[in-house]
């Protein structure tokens, strides 16, 4: 199992277009999103624990979707590379393989993500000289963020072989939009629940505080927040 | 068809150089070309097929030059090309997949594309399958599909790549048979590490070694490189240490080795008749 | 012209789900405003969502098929050696599910047009800009990044991207001039206002990354290596 993690780790985590994605990906947040500023105006930006709560609620509103679509294709590999028949003939068991895979897939794809979370708290935390900010991060991560990945890494390892790549591909964007990004207030959803996989009620729980009730959209103008609060909301519909 | 190739050199982007200034001519006919795993044969092959664009250098075939998008093109209209990893679509039938091969080539008629499939089904003896899903075809099955898809639009310059890699002693002997009578007037080259298949259907071949020519000629012409260098040696002890074993045969309490070297490997070695296989394995040690 | 033969295969070689998934979604966008009407939604809110699962739902579809069809194909390097074998080919895979994503689209806007449920001031054939062009942007994206990045994961997670981040960054963004004309859910997001030059952008920038897609599908040595593993 642990060969199996060390080698599906190197393998992913060396993979050119997994970067390139995330580079991309990460670059559009930080034009669009504050994550220079980490301003969300719901919270104390001076606050270590707070702009480490921050950080990872604008990183989790879109990462995840890079992640999950990224390690899709994970799981039929060794089929398509042919190497299936000689991993099958050794003394390894498949569920020892398959939990290996899954770990070290997960992991590895979850790396970017870590490297863009923990080099803002890193920055934080030696422009703003509070190296705490650091602690925060980890607990905020561990707490708040692994738990999304690790069950979104499920869903994307068992969705391909249940569905077709193609149809499953479709569905996990509609799950994530639908299910983590849209206002509650637009229609029944997994979004602002204890189910949602952006991991916001252990922030608010352990982090930091709910954010203060908005008086308007305009209130939060540029946050991931705000981006719900903004979602193409229906007229007279209203905002989260 | 004639082909002729000239200085030509290819570095893939890393650095790697599988071909370096290779100057070949290759007649009508059933050509052999040799080399081991990673001496630039694929590479070759591709650039033959208007695959892949040489770094330098020139290939003309047929009078039409590869440098340019026409002569690519008029190439590709002649060409039936097999190549080293033969990829099917596994949820189609032979019939269906030779159908849309047949279709990409330009073959517009139903019902000449039909008879053309059934004919070609017939020469590689596999209408009895034809209606078969791919999927469940074995690894000679799936050469001969391959070979079929080659010839569908009865090409002048037919390139394959390792056909006979993985068949059994009997697909290869059926593969070779098939793609010597297919010889006749057009140009066969036939790329390959097994050697048997060139001495068995080439009168013809060259050698590649590390991208360059390190021999051009017949198969005799190969031979004799082996000429007075091929030795049988029959003892109880280790394999001899000079010269390069070919094969080593249990005899009695002993062994009996065949050993290709300059100078006899061992007091007790005795001159043996060479073959293709100590004719290149001669040229390789040098 | 080639024949229906070809386009068959081509059609068989998309696959069922390519083919399938834009009529579920018609039967789905459908069904949601029958269903958004039964239960006593609000009128607005009603015609909202129908419209929005157009603008929004189509060009998912297209992106995400878009971005698997230049992928691992394992008669690649049999079709690049056949003239046109490889490039018009994918066109014509992709032009065949692009074909049955419009034609559904189209079955829904009329639905919605003959219905009274369209109330975008523009209607008829102008009104088929709505789902036409977010869709053949996010379909030349996939089509693009998947010759680019020789990866349908890749690919695919840069159309999910771009998709989603258009929601959350639709209305961050809705003061940026240059934003609001590449903005591809613009009909839903911010009505009628400038929404021709938006539709124009789209269409000419889908065009141009279109280019580009092709190629790169030219390199046929970059097709050969394949996704680096």
């Amino acid at each position: 199992m642990i060969a199996t993690l060390r080698y599906e780790f190197a393998m992913q985590v060396r993979r050119p277009s997994l970067w390139i994605v995330y580079a991309l990906v990460f670059a559009v947040l930080i034009v669009a999103l504050p994550f220079g500023s980490l301003d969300l105006n719901d919270y104390e930006g001076s606050v270590g624990r707070q702009a480490m709560s921050v950080a990872a609620q604008i990183l989790v509103s879109l990462l995840p979707i890079v992640y999950g679509c990224m390690l899709a294709d994970r799981p039929s590999r060794d089929r398509v590379l042919r190497v299936d028949g000689i991993l099958d003939a050794t003394p390894s068991g498949r569920t020892a393989r398959l939990i290996g895979k899954y770990a070290g897939v997960c992991a590895a794809t979850a790396v970017p993500f870590a490297v863009a979370y923990f080099g803002r708290a890193l920055l934080y935390a030696v422009v703003e000289g509070q190296p705490s900010a650091l602690g925060w991060a980890a607990l905020t991560f561990l707490a708040s963020i692994v738990p999304g990945l690790v069950f979104l890494g499920a869903l994307a390892f068992a969705g391909p072989l249940l569905l077709p790549p193609m149809v499953f591909r479709v569905l996990f964007v509609a799950y994530w939009f639908w299910g983590n990004l849209i206002p509650a207030a637009m229609m029944p959803t997994l979004s602002h629940t204890i189910f949602s996989a952006t991991g916001e009620y252990v922030r608010y729980g352990i982090v930091a505080p709910p954010p203060r009730a908005a008086s308007g959209p305009a209130r939060r103008p540029c946050s991931t927040s705000c981006a719900r609060s903004r979602l193409r909301s229906p007229p007279g519909c209203g905002s989260a | 068809m004639r082909i002729d190739v000239s200085g030509l050199t290819k570095t893939y982007k890393g650095g790697a150089r599988a071909l370096d200034g290779l100057t070949l001519t290759v007649p009508t006919g059933m050509y052999g070309l040799l080399g081991s795993n990673g001496a630039g044969k694929t590479t070759f092959m591709r650039i033959l097929a208007g695959l892949l664009r040489p770094t330098s250098g020139r290939v003309a075939i047929g009078g039409h030059d590869m440098a340019t998008a026409e002569g690519r093109l008029a190439v590709q209209r002649t060409l039936g090309y097999l190549p080293q990893d033969l990829g099917v679509y596994p949820d189609l039938s032979a019939r269906r997949f030779l159908d849309y091969i047949a279709l990409l080539k330009g073959l517009h008629s139903r019902s000449a594309r039909r008879r053309r499939i059934g004919e070609l089904l017939e020469v590689v003896a596999l209408s009895d399958v034809a209606d078969r899903r791919l999927k469940g075809f074995s690894g000679g099955m799936l050469r001969r599909v391959g070979i079929a898809q080659a010839l569908l639009a009865d090409p002048r310059l037919l390139i394959v790549d390792e056909p006979t890699t993985g068949l059994d002693p009997e697909e290869r002997i059926r593969f070779r048979t098939l793609l010597a009578q297919l010889a006749g007037d057009r140009t066969v080259l036939l790329s390959t590490h097994i050697v048997d298949d060139v001495a068995q259907t080439c009168r013809s071949l060259a050698v590649l070694a590390k991208g360059r020519l390190a021999f051009q000629g017949t198969v005799g012409d190969l031979v004799s490189h082996a000429y007075h260098r091929v030795w049988t040696v029959s003892t109880p002890g280790p394999a001899p240490v000079t010269g390069r074993v070919v094969s080593a045969l249990p005899e009695g309490t002993g062994m009996r080795y065949r050993v290709v070297a300059a100078a006899p490997p061992d007091p007790r070695a005795r001159p043996a008749e060479p073959t293709l296989e100590d004719g290149y394995l001669a040229l390789m040690d040098g | 012209m080639k024949p229906v033969d070809l386009w068959r295969h081509e059609a068989r070689r998309a696959g069922l789900p390519a083919l399938l998934g834009p009529p579920v979604l018609a039967a789905l966008i459908q069904l949601l405003a029958v269903f958004g009407a039964s239960l006593g939604s609000g009128e607005e809110n009603t015609r909202w969502f129908p419209m929005s699962a157009l603008e929004m739902g189509v060009p998912l579809l297209a992106g995400v098929v878009a971005a698997t069809l230049p992928g691992r194909d394992p008669v690649a390097e049999l079709r690049l050696a056949i003239p046109h074998g490889y490039r018009p080919s994918l066109l014509r895979r992709l032009a065949v599910t692009l074909g049955c994503a419009a034609l559904c689209a189209l079955a829904v806007s009329v639905t919605l047009m003959a219905s009274n449920w369209w109330t975008f001031p523009y209607g008829g054939a102008a009104g088929q800009l709505v789902w036409l062009a977010p869709a053949l942007w996010l379909a030349v994206l996939g089509f693009c990044s998947a010759a680019a990045l020789r990866s349908t994961a890749a690919a695919t997670s840069l159309v999910a991207f771009v998709w989603t981040g258009e929601q959350i960054f639709g209305g961050a963004l809705a003061d940026n001039t240059a934003y609001r004309a590449l903005h591809l859910f613009a009909t839903t997001s911010w009505g009628s206002d400038g929404w021709p030059l938006n539709r124009l952008v789209l269409l000419s920038t889908a065009l141009l990354l279109a280019v580009v897609g092709w190629l790169l599908l030219g390199n046929a040595e970059r097709v050969l290596r394949g996704e680096p593993e």
